[in-house]
């Protein structure tokens, strides 16, 4: 044993009956016990210890217990795979038992080497493993702030500028926050809406119509194929999918005449059909939740299918739940897109209009209205902005909990 | 004793067969389901989006005018678009360069914000989230930057860069050939929060924990090799998506130049494929022309995102 790559400790060990003064040398690899004129009387290398197993799967310590010929047992507490005292302690008797951990060991040892050591440093917040330095997580945090401000900034600029008086609107160079904030702007919109062709409130049921039925049926088609196509082999399915992803790359100008010709065609031209089934259809939650699904262990539906549970059932109670994040966030995109439809296109009669179509024609009043098309703004923002936080906070949530993972 | 062998054989091989052949059905069966689980999102997807690709992709070989029956000129389309029409090859040179610069840097940037907002503390999480996300959601929020970027004094980074005094006249950003562009990259990538961006939040939140103290256990150092052995394989499926978005996103871009740098820019220095595409199919009305700008650039996104899928494999391995 080298001189320096070991651990004492002194003590007194009991071997059956006999009591043996003696000192306790742990290096990296064993640990021997030597009597005063230093004779080893035991010799216990690590890698005969099998219960360490709980070392070496992460844990942070192990109790080892060493059986001798002679039937006396020996119990060591090994702390984090580096540390090894004795931890019975009428084995070693009168004296506290002196150890080291392996890290304070080496440092020891590169301080009688002359190297430079690097002091421990304590950290405020206790992070997981492996870690980052100090400096990079205030770097972070500042980056993520300056640009977090350029992201908000358009927010903060809309918002402002819906809560400005109308002379500060006309204000050159236009300032971001208004210096004498107003709810004008909203109730003059209130009063505008409410002189409306049309009753205002006919806008509003049917863009939620459109959306919340658009964004279920989506959800619910689209998750169907999704989930056949993710977790069963089947002719046809691979290429069907590929041929989805390739369609999200052809640009949408084009589609639009052919796509007017088709609805025509189908009779579905000025009604709600012409905005909902394309909507149904929409390649990107598809592509989503298939690739969330693909996540999912196949043991999982392997296992429902022993329990005799069928298709739509595993579906439904077994896969769903766990693609949680996948889906919310497919509602959001399709809450996003249908909310901002002003469907000029496919619908012509005026009581079927969207809320955005209504809204945009008030914004469109040009200079005398510039404060409500301010105003305008904030509500169309408003909707989708309330639907992600709270959704949000829903795939922060169940993520937490689930951990069914391959 | 060889027939009886045969005998056995046969009824061996039959039963065989027939096992097989249950084995088949039984599989037919449960494809069946599988059949019934698509066919919704199947026959909508066809009538909605595969058909109109493929009457567009027929008419990039016809002369189609909306107004007139398409008619028929063979590759008359293409050859024009790539012979004779100049603006075309500049508006390919702007896409491209818009494309390769805004394409992986977008990707890789909403990568990093997402990674780094994903281990914030959990309220913060949600209010970042939607922060770097609200580009995305405010629609053409991207209008705020013709004001600051306005030629005049009272543009914002005009005004801002005369008082401190690194120019002494104010600046034409958006008007001048030469600027348009670094201009229109700053601001798309402002908006490269995107999709993208929201399912790779999603994503982070699937990896299970278990897996990094696992690694750490295996002698995993640092957070680079930690993300390189660990978050990137388990997210695999999310980047490929976040891919095909960002070259979606990338090649597709229309509206931020027609409403920053005007529609058409000036030398055509911000024309892009898609608002020359937009200019033919619906300010001259010639469909036929723009369905066959469309198919060509149709095409350079598959090429992309089989290299960009290719490469995507090798990650982690």
């Amino acid at each position: 044993m080298s001189e320096f790559n070991k651990i004492k400790s002194t003590g007194t060990a009991t071997l059956g009956k006999k009591k043996i003064k003696g000192t306790l040398f742990s290096d990296e690899t064993q640990a021997v016990f030597c009597t005063k004129k230093n004779e080893a009387v035991l010799t216990i290398p690590y890698t005969e210890i099998k219960s360490m197993n709980n070392i070496r799967h992460g844990g942070l310590s192990s109790t080892v217990t060493i059986k001798l010929k002679d039937d006396s047992e020996y119990s060591f507490l090994l702390v984090e795979g580096q540390k090894v005292y004795n931890n019975i302690d009428k084995f070693w008797l009168n004296k506290p038992l002196q150890t080291y951990s392996r890290a304070e060991e080496l440092r020891r040892l590169a301080e009688l080497r002359g190297e430079k050591v690097q002091k421990v440093k304590k950290h405020v917040i206790k992070r997981r493993h492996p870690n980052r330095s100090i400096g990079g997580d205030i770097g972070i945090y500042i980056m993520l702030a300056l640009v977090g401000f350029a992201m908000a900034f358009p927010l903060i600029f809309a918002v402002g500028s819906a809560l400005k008086p109308l002379d500060e609107l006309f204000r050159f160079p236009p300032t971001v926050l208004p210096q004498h904030p107003t709810l004008d702007n909203f109730s003059d919109l209130l009063v505008t809406m409410g002189q409306s062709w049309v009753p205002f409130s006919r806008y509003l049921t049917n863009t939620v119509f459109i959306t919340f039925v658009g964004t279920l049926g989506h959800l619910i088609i689209a998750s169907m194929a999704a989930f056949v196509l993710a977790k069963y082999d089947f002719p046809g399915g691979r290429t069907f999918f590929s041929i989805v992803v390739t369609a999200l790359m052809f640009s949408g100008y084009v589609t639009g005449i052919p796509n007017y010709v088709i609805m025509s065609k189908l009779k579905m031209i000025d009604t709600y059909w012409a905005l909902l089934l394309p909507a149904f259809a929409a390649p990107i939650g598809l592509f989503m939740m298939k690739q969330f699904m693909e996540g999912l262990p196949t043991a999982l539906i392997e296992a429902a299918h022993i329990d005799g549970a069928g298709e739509f059932r595993i579906f439904w109670s077994i896969v769903m739940p766990n693609v949680k994040p996948a889906w919310l966030t497919v509602i959001i995109f399709s809450v996003q897109s249908l909310w901002n439809n002003s469907a000029t296109t496919v619908i012509y009669s005026e009581a079927k209009k969207t809320l955005v179509y209504a809204l945009q024609q008030i914004q469109a009043g040009g200079i005398a209205r510039t404060g409500q098309a301010a105003a305008v703004t904030v509500v169309v923002m408003a909707v989708p902005i309330i639907i992600f936080v709270l959704s949000q906070s829903q795939i922060l949530e169940t993520m937490a909990s689930s951990g069914i993972k391959d | 004793m060889n027939q009886v062998q045969s005998g056995s054989f046969a009824k061996r091989y039959l039963s065989m067969r027939s096992e097989k052949l249950g084995y088949g059905l039984s599989k037919a069966k449960r494809m069946k389901v599988c059949y019934l689980f698509l066919a919704p999102y199947a026959i909508l997807f066809f009538t909605f989006f595969i058909l109109p690709i493929c009457t567009s992709i027929f008419y990039s070989f016809t002369y189609y005018n909306i107004l007139e029956p398409a008619r028929f000129v063979g590759l008359q389309n293409y050859i024009n678009l790539i012979l004779q029409d100049e603006v075309f090859l500049t508006s390919v040179k702007n896409t491209f360069v818009i494309a390769v610069i805004t394409g992986p840097v977008g990707y890789i940037l909403s990568f990093m914000f997402a990674w780094f907002i994903n281990e914030l503390p959990k309220w913060l999480r949600a209010v970042a989230v939607v922060i770097f996300y609200a580009p995305s959601i405010a629609g053409n929020a991207f209008t705020v930057f013709s004001i600051i970027f306005r030629g005049d004094a009272y543009g914002y980074l005009n005004s801002i860069l005369l008082n401190f005094g690194f120019i002494d006249a104010p600046q034409l950003w958006l008007t001048n050939p030469a600027s348009i562009m670094p201009v229109l990259i700053i601001v798309i990538l402002w908006m490269s929060m995107g999709t993208g961006f929201l399912s790779f939040v999603a994503g982070f939140q699937g990896i299970d924990k278990s897996m990094y103290e696992a690694g750490y256990v295996d002698g995993i150092r640092n957070r680079w090799q930690e993300l390189y052995y660990i978050t990137l394989p388990s997210m695999k499926p999310m980047l490929l998506f976040g891919a095909v978005m960002s070259i979606t996103s990338a090649f597709n871009v229309c509206d931020v130049p027609r409403a920053l740098a005007g529609f058409p820019s000036t030398d055509y220095a911000a024309r892009t494929v898609v608002t020359h595409l937009f200019d033919y199919g619906f300010s001259r009305f010639e469909m036929g022309y723009a369905s066959a700008i469309a198919t060509i650039l149709f095409l350079v996104m598959i090429l992309c995102k089989k290299v960009i899928s290719a490469a995507l494999e090798k990650v982690g391995t």
